[in-house]
């Protein structure tokens, strides 16, 4: 039996989502001969493969490129995962929406700061109006929320899938 | 008993005070039906919607909270359409405002957040507001934070029901509704405010919370509301 | 002292208002209603008072409410003694000297009257007017009028609504005085429920057992209180029943009070309506000086307080429980029922709410019984409804109608259907609280069950008309944005929920809808009408569930093809000519650019947007024309012929083969992929012309012997010359087509020949087969369909017509073989069954047949061909039609009458509609649909064969050249994409920089036409008849344009 093929994806989040999944522990030894990890902060992947059986997303959708990155995670991922709340509500990332990107990184960047009084500009990716949760700007097929949503959460969402069943996560994760 | 009535819950067949909400009969029998604008020893307002029941009967759905019991009335508290709507309705909420809620002071405390994940909501197909919504960081002990206000007018009523003090109330119209204090005043230039913290208490999410408190800390007793209403017999 | 305290001091009042409602000298009254002053009829009163004084005359001059007829306003009534009351309409200050004069002298201007009144049942009393004027129309001859029952205007615009015994006079208070004499309150309540009388705010509760719980409840005091807080857009039956008979509503409530035990009564009226509330304040002061009001009510001991209180202009506040917060110094919010307001109202106490309409019904149903009442409207919701029918009719006004009566004939027969000869589309009922009810199901009865069956409600009675030019989409956005802004805001599904309808709303109009979006707007439409606390938020789904009910296929073109059909979301169009042209020309680009006198550009902006603009030039049916927005300033800007002017230009000068070469340079690099094209007419001509330049291989087959389809073989040369058609047909052949001539699918060419040898096939052929009708007769010798004629003579072939030629139909295929066969010598009759406007040809081809000596009999439906004994035609009998109800396509239709017409002839032509011949597609895997053509997919034009797509004449059924192209161009586009697998339709465009900026001022010049030959010389011949624009008339026309391209903050 070929093994799944699994990719992780770190956007605008703090990587507690990824952390969480760590925290399966010896369970992740079981999972090993079953999936492979194709890409991912975990892995030695610098393109996004074509052909990926599932794909969880950590992170909201806050720059251009974390847009661009999530469309080419749609095209070639069979089933996509928001995995916490930043990808699921845009959480904590989302607190500047209130904000024009400009005021905001003036703010930080010039105002608030002793030194360098520069916005960055180069090889850093320019920020989206709004930080947004994953599935407004691509369909996503399962939301697992949770800041970071428990490891058991995770794993129950890996065991399904793998088992070729649909998660049912009603009353078993929460926001926050 | 003339006082008495049957009626029946979700097929069960139950005995009920004439006089009684629907939500007080199902809730003295230890049924759940959700709701968030209503905490008993206030007056019942049908805001939330979330209490919405089918009546057998009546075409249109009716508000556990204010709907009286009427003998032989067959009630209906789940069903696929109810539970549609209800998730719905949270969903709104979470939309409306900015309800972050890894950071907020009442997270793991939070009516909103307990019923989403008791009716399985998961996310927010609705696009989010986010609105400006403002802090009134003014007062000695307490903080009213809007991001986080779903206008369940508790705090309005155990101000004005229970505290006598009316200090809090609801301006504008529409999607613009805000909570006010008094006039639309800053808290700690209330006049009326006796600084009773009845308001905190019953609030069900984080946005009226004591001063001092980080994320998770703020747990509210909402029941010291009923209880003080109820011994002190303020409202029947 | 005028307090009435008994019967003869009732009718004392009374004598003196029948006194000078009907005094010994001329009366004139002029309709002062809010409607009425708007149009001006302030200065008229001031100028008949002006008069009147100049001239020392004995007129009596008074105010009077509004007759209804809004659009005639200002209405002015005139009553001589003994002569019948005339209403005059438009009247205007200038008119004033000459009335005067005409009543001066006994008489009435003809000119300026409406109607005539001879007598009126004022339902409590009965008024003589007098006779004469027979050639004044009586009122309810007026089309506007026919059908209408004024029970609850029954004295609005013939009374002096500040006079209050003016009000006695018609029987005004007589009920109030019966019941209080008889003194039995429980009769009263008998007779409204016997009368079935339901609230006419909109909910249709039964008025008589609302009455029924207060009168049974048990606190005082009670209270009554009248809902006139009429915050509908579009509605103001309230507001004109108040200003014209504020009387009425005094005593419907001081009724109700008597017999439901209320004490204090509250008028809520909305702020915004000073003339009503200033009318109720007087009437108020004069009911209680007369007694009819407050303590001892007629000497009767009944007390009855009656207040007003002005509302701030929340519409939630006509919702009962909001506007009893709202009168208790609240913030108007509405409160969950139970407790209802008969137990629990106005400060707790026992209270009943009506609509100021229900209280105006109430004095008839007393004084004339409620058998009477019944008389009228269906049997569940009997009585009268007034309605304001406003929008895309002819006649807006106040229309009172019995309730059951089907909505078309307040559409087309009061309405008098679209202006302009546009089409109605749906009537929208109830509101922002309503829902659109599609012109399909014009035969819907109004009444409370049917509307709310369709998904709408009655509501107060606003019925707002609207046409093609509404955008249904939009419609749905304007009204959810109007209860989004006026909800109060307590629960959630309205506070919230309308919020996000609202954004998807928008976000469809703005082109950036998905299908997604749509199923989430109808579950949360359903959610929030179910849902909701109050009628506000149960109803204001109610737009957004009927428009996507009855006008889904709106909602798809706006999410699918980013369209906006009837132009109103102007993100998704670049102008209004460009969004109504089947091509979707950029319209005002090619102008800008001849403006610049950059006439290459023009034409290659033209040509790149429609590769036949000589031809269409000629013979578009311009429906830009329609939508140009400089027709509100002047006319409409001539942009076919400047697009011709273009054309002619560049065709036939040295100039074209620059261009030609220039448009062949655009085609994209080969892709290597063979497409089939089968028909070389406009539509198939299109197809391959894009198809060409966006790189592939295209062959065109027809089964004639050259290009062009119905332009070369069925538009006749003085339309159409060929060697302008050879020309368009050289460049197409320039970017790269090739045609197979004499080929016919099936019989030379198999489906699945082209199956094999192609990676795409557009199937584009034309409408050659005549409708043959069931006509006793085509069978004779001198009988001929109109398109083997014009073909036959196209081809130079010999046609067997006669002399005297009868046409029958009245498309442009009857017009083309009226004017050919003109020009063969021919003397000519066209017999069209319905009437000129109703024509489907060209306007001005039918003035130019007509011109040409064609004689055009309307209204006569052909009934037999009459042939003599060797079978040869000698005559075409018709029988004559007149004209019946309004059909499913908004015209009348005609119906036969006993009237036998012959017109005797040797040739028939039958042109009544032309259809495809659908042989070949049987048995090949193309689906047909049930009206004989081929079924497509609406936004792809894929058929249901893998690779093959259609367009034209064979999805369409007979149309027009452009619309025909139109289809050609989208296919292209989407054969293009299954291609290659991308969008790159845009990259064909290069980019022309040109001026963005709206004309400081518009110019000043009028519209230019083309110019027509003599038509005693251009018959005499098959050349061209009509000439294009000069250079500086093209130029002109090109500087009329508004730009309605350029947007703010381009």
């Amino acid at each position: 039996m070929s093994r799944a093929r699994i990719a992780t994806v770190w956007l605008d989040g703090c990587s507690g989502c990824h952390m969480s999944l760590l925290d399966l522990d010896e369970a992740l030894i079981g999972l090993a001969p079953k999936i492979e990890l194709v890409f991912g902060p975990l892995v030695d992947a610098q393109e996004f493969p074509e052909g990926v059986d599932v794909t969880f997303v950590e992170g909201a959708v806050s720059s251009h490129d974390d847009l661009r990155l999530a469309q080419t995670v749609r095209a070639r991922s069979r089933f996509v995962v928001a995995l916490g709340d930043c990808a699921v509500t845009a959480n904590v990332p989302s607190m500047r929406n209130q904000i024009p990107p400009k005021k905001l990184l003036e703010r930080i960047y010039v105002d608030g700061v002793n030194v360098n009084h520069r916005v960055p500009a180069d090889g850093v990716p320019a920020l989206l109006k709004q930080a947004s949760p994953l599935h407004e700007v691509i369909r996503v097929d399962l939301h697992v929320p949770g800041c970071p949503p428990p490891a058991a959460a995770i794993g129950y969402v890996i065991s399904e899938l793998l088992a070729g069943r649909r998660p049912d996560l009603a009353g078993k994760v929460k926001f926050g | 008993m003339p006082d008495r009535v049957s009626i029946r819950i979700d097929g069960e067949l139950l005995h009920a005070r004439l006089g009684q909400t629907i939500l007080e009969a199902a809730t003295a029998q230890g049924r759940f039906i959700p709701s968030l604008c209503h905490l008993k020893g206030l007056t019942p307002v049908g805001a939330c919607r979330l209490c919405l029941v089918e009546v057998a009967g009546i075409g249109r759905l009716l508000p556990a909270c204010t709907t009286p019991v009427q003998d032989g009335m067959a009630v209906t508290t789940r069903s696929d359409r109810l539970d549609r709507y209800r998730r719905m309705i949270l969903e709104l909420l979470f939309a409306e405002r900015n309800h972050v809620c890894a950071v907020c002071v009442s997270n793991n405390h939070c009516e909103l957040q307990a019923l989403a994940r008791r009716l399985g909501v998961t996310h927010v197909r609705f696009p989010y507001s986010f609105p400006k919504a403002g802090t009134d960081l003014s007062h000695r002990q307490f903080v009213l934070d809007q991001n986080r206000c779903i206008l369940c007018t508790r705090c309005v009523r155990v101000c004005a029901e229970v505290e006598g003090a009316h200090v809090w109330d609801v301006a504008g119209r529409g999607i613009g509704s805000r909570l006010v204090c008094e006039l639309n005043r800053a808290w700690a230039d209330s006049r009326s405010c006796t600084g009773c913290g009845k308001c905190v208490q019953s609030c069900p999410t984080g946005a009226l919370a004591m001063k001092g408190f980080a994320a998770e800390e703020m747990v509210k007793r909402t029941e010291t509301i009923t209880r003080l209403v109820e011994a002190k017999g303020v409202r029947a | 002292m005028k307090r009435i305290r008994d019967l003869a001091s009732f009718n004392e009042a009374r004598e003196a208002g029948l006194a000078r409602l009907l005094p010994p000298v001329p009366r004139i009254a002029v309709g002062m209603g809010t409607c009425g002053v708007g149009n001006g009829a302030e200065a008229v009163f001031r100028a008949f008072a002006d008069s009147i004084d100049h001239r020392g005359m004995s007129v009596e001059l008074v105010r009077t409410g509004c007759f209804g007829f809004c659009a005639a306003e200002p209405l002015v009534n005139i009553w001589i003694p003994g002569r019948p009351l005339v209403i005059l309409q438009k009247v205007r200050p200038d008119d004033a000297p000459a009335i005067l004069d005409d009543v001066a002298a006994g008489r009435v201007p003809a000119e300026l009257a409406l109607c005539r009144i001879d007598e009126w049942d004022h339902i409590t009393a009965h008024i003589k007017f007098g006779s004469g004027f027979p050639e004044i129309p009586l009122w309810n001859e007026v089309p506007f009028f026919r059908g209408q029952k004024k029970i609850v205007l029954r004295n609005c615009g013939l009374i002096n609504p500040d006079d209050i015994e003016e009000f006695l006079a018609v029987g005004g208070y007589q009920a109030l005085y019966k019941v209080l004499i008889d003194n039995n309150p429980a009769a009263v309540i008998e007779a409204v429920k016997a009368a079935r009388l339901r609230g006419r705010g909109g909910a249709g509760f039964q008025t008589g057992a609302k009455w029924e719980y207060l009168r049974k409840a048990k606190a005082e005091p009670k209270y009554l209180i009248c809902n006139a807080d009429e915050g509908d857009p579009g509605a103001y039956m309230n507001r004109n029943e108040i200003e014209g008979d504020p009387h009425s509503l005094i005593e419907g409530m001081v009724i109700g009070a008597f017999v439901t035990g209320a004490s204090e009564g509250i008028i809520y009226v909305r702020a915004e309506y000073p003339l009503a509330v200033h009318r109720l304040r007087t009437a108020i002061q004069q009911a209680e000086e007369w007694g009819l009001l407050g303590e001892d009510i007629l000497g009767r001991g009944f007390s009855f307080r009656l207040s007003l209180v002005e509302g701030a202009g929340a519409f939630v506040c006509g919702e009962e429980t909001a506007l009893i917060r709202s009168l208790e110094g609240r913030a108007g919010r509405p409160t969950p029922r139970p407790p209802y307001p008969a137990e629990s109202g106005l400060y707790g106490k026992p209270t009943n709410i009506n609509n100021v309409e229900t209280w105006f019904n109430i004095a008839p149903i007393v004084l004339k019984g409620p058998a009477w009442f019944l008389e009228t409207g269906s049997a569940k919701s009997p009585g009268t409804k007034v309605f304001s029918l406003v929008g895309k009719v002819v006649n807006t006004g106040l229309v009172e109608m019995p309730l059951g009566t089907p909505l078309k004939q307040f559409v087309y027969d009061v309405g008098g259907g679209a202006p302009n000869g546009r089409t109605v589309k749906a009537v929208q009922t109830g509101g922002p609280s309503g829902g659109c009810i599609p012109q399909e199901m014009f035969d819907t009865p109004v009444d409370y069950e049917s509307l709310a069956q369709l998904g709408s409600i009655m509501g107060s009675g606003g019925m707002v008309v609207m046409d093609e030019d509404n955008c249904m989409v939009d419609v749905a956005r304007y009204f959810v944005e109007f209860t989004h802004s006026e909800s109060c805001g307590k629960c959630i599904p309205c506070r919230v929920g309308l919020d996000k309808s609202l954004h998807y709303l928008s976000r469809i109009t703005h082109g950036k809808g998905t299908e997604e979006d749509l199923e989430t707007l109808d579950e949360l439409s359903r959610m929030i009408r179910d849902a909701s606390l109050c009628g506000l938020g149960q109803t204001a789904p109610n737009p957004v569930l009927t428009t996507m009910r009855h006008f889904r296929h709106e909602f798809e073109d706006h999410i699918r093809a980013r369209r906006c059909r009837a132009g109103v979301c102007e993100d998704l169009a670049i102008s209004p000519c460009e969004n109504s042209c089947p091509l979707h020309m950029n319209i005002p680009r090619y102008l800008e650019l001849l403006k610049e006198d950059r006439l290459e550009e023009a034409f290659l902006s033209v040509v790149l947007d429609n590769p036949l603009p000589a031809s269409t030039g000629r013979v578009c049916q311009h429906p830009c024309d329609n939508r140009c927005r400089r027709a509100g300033l002047d006319e409409a800007v001539n942009m076919r012929d400047v697009h011709r002017y273009i054309a002619d230009s560049i065709y036939p000068s040295p100039r074209f083969e620059e261009l030609a070469a220039r448009v062949a340079a655009l085609r994209r690099p080969g892709t290597g992929k063979r497409c089939a094209v089968v028909g070389a007419g406009p539509t198939g001509l299109a197809c391959a012309y894009y198809l060409a330049l966006l790189g592939h291989d295209v062959m065109v087959y027809d089964s004639n012997p050259g290009a062009g389809g119905m332009l070369r073989y069925a538009l006749p040369d003085y339309r159409l010359p060929k060697d302008v058609l050879d020309r368009e047909i050289e460049l197409i052949r320039r970017v790269g087509v090739r045609f197979t001539f004499n080929t016919r699918v099936q019989e030379h060419i198999t489906l699945n020949d082209l199956d094999a040898q192609y990676d795409a096939v557009f199937l584009a052929i034309g409408t050659w087969k005549e409708n043959w009708v069931y006509l006793p007769g085509t069978e004779l010798k001198g009988v001929m369909p109109a398109l083997l004629f014009l073909e036959a003579v196209a081809k130079r072939e010999e046609t067997p017509i006669g002399r005297r030629v009868v046409v029958i139909g009245g498309g442009n295929a009857a017009i083309d073989s009226a004017r050919t066969a003109l020009r063969m010598g021919c003397e000519v009759t066209i017999v069209y069954r319905r009437e000129r406007k109703d024509m489907p040809a060209i306007h001005e081809e039918v003035e130019a047949a007509e011109a040409e000596g064609a004689k055009l009999v309307f209204l006569a439906s052909p009934h037999r061909i009459v042939g003599d004994a060797s079978g040869r035609v000698v005559a075409l009998e018709a029988v004559r039609t007149r004209l019946g109800e309004y059909d499913s396509s908004g015209r009348r239709r005609p119906i036969p009458t006993d009237e036998i017409l012959r017109f005797p002839c040797d040739t028939v032509i039958l042109a009544v509609g032309e259809t495809v011949d659908i042989d070949f597609a049987k048995a090949s895997g193309l689906k047909i649909r049930a009206n004989g053509l081929l079924e497509v997919d609406r936004y792809t034009l894929e058929t249901s064969r893998p690779k093959f797509y259609a367009g034209g004449d064979l999805i369409t059924g007979a149309s027009n050249v452009s619309n025909a192209m139109g289809y050609g161009k989208k296919a292209a586009r989407n054969i293009d994409r299954m291609l290659t697998g991308e969008e790159r339709w845009q990259s064909l465009w290069p980019e022309f920089e040109y001026a963005m900026a709206v004309p400081a001022h518009p110019s000043p010049s009028r519209r230019h036409r083309v110019r027509d030959a003599d038509p005693l010389v251009r018959v005499k011949d098959f050349r061209e008849a009509t000439f294009g624009l000069t250079a500086v008339e093209a130029m002109e026309e090109a500087c009329r344009c508004l730009r309605c391209d350029v947007r703010n903050g381009d």
